[in-house]
């Protein structure tokens, strides 16, 4: 299993950290031919637009839709997640169109309202996921063959899974727990 | 910077002064992304313009001198 991870800007390094502590081999991606012999992808955290230009520049934005086309699995987290989805407000890049979700940038207002909760996660059973929202996003609307994982105690989904494409809105790479990546690579493998 | 390990960059107004600025601040973002592939930070570094130019200290006026400011 070979994950690359999108390191054009953003907390991609995190990323790699856990995939690399649970064995995995991670490289990073920043042009077309960095994705040769990759099996899964994350999007990392950053700043969605940024992201999305330099998609463009890259000329990564055709080969990725191509290859989430054939299948491959991947990973949006925070930005990630918001770059994954059909519609995003005031996001001045087109996004990747892959998971069909609108979604809320920047939904909770700014850094000194950024939080933890814990949520409840049954696909990953057991105790719950500590939840980072960093100037997060959420997810408003929801198409019918997406599945959401979780929700914030007052039902607003912020984890979202359609076949191998899962989304975030928080940052599981930014704390101990690695079930999140553990079950992303699960998808991968199947 | 990035070489030798930082996160990121800060770019500071000073670009402004620069003779092209939305050039140099996108080589700029992209040579962030890019530090360690020396052909593409040669291809953005091409025909930037001049930066911003240094001011000499001597050249100052006493009242334009931080260290007079606010004394």
């Amino acid at each position: 299993m070979r994950v690359g991870v999108l390191a054009l800007q953003g907390d991609f390094a995190e990323h790699i950290q856990v995939l690399r502590r649970l064995g995995v081999e991670a490289v990073e991606v920043r042009k077309p031919s960095d994705l040769e012999g990759v099996n899964a992808l994350i999007i990392p955290g950053g700043e969605s637009t940024t992201i999305g230009r330099l998609l463009t520049l890259s000329g990564l934005r055709p080969e990725i839709t191509g290859r989430a086309l054939e299948g491959m699995a991947i990973w949006g987290t925070c930005a990630g997640m918001i770059l994954l989805g059909k519609e995003a407000d005031r996001l001045l890049e087109a996004p990747l169109g892959l998971i069909d979700i609108k979604v809320e940038r920047n939904a909770f207002g700014r850094q000194v309202d950024s939080f933890e909760v814990d949520l409840e996660v049954p696909k990953l059973g057991g105790r719950p996921v500590r939840a980072v929202f960093i100037r997060a996003p959420v997810v408003r609307e929801v198409g019918p063959g997406v599945e959401v994982l979780a929700r914030l105690p007052d039902g607003t989904p912020v984890a979202v899974q359609q076949g191998k494409l899962l989304g975030t809105a928080f940052h599981p790479e930014l704390t101990d727990d690695t079930r999140f990546h553990e079950y992303f690579l699960s998808l991968a493998e199947n | 910077m990035m070489q030798l390990g930082a996160d990121g960059v800060f770019v500071g107004s000073g670009i402004f002064k620069s003779e092209n600025p939305a050039k140099r601040a996108r080589a700029i973002v992209l040579a962030v992304t890019y530090y360690n592939d020396p052909k593409i930070l040669a291809e953005i570094s091409k025909d930037l313009g001049e930066p911003m130019r240094g001011i000499d200290v001597r050249q100052l006026a006493p009242q334009e001198l931080l260290a007079t400011r606010g004394v």
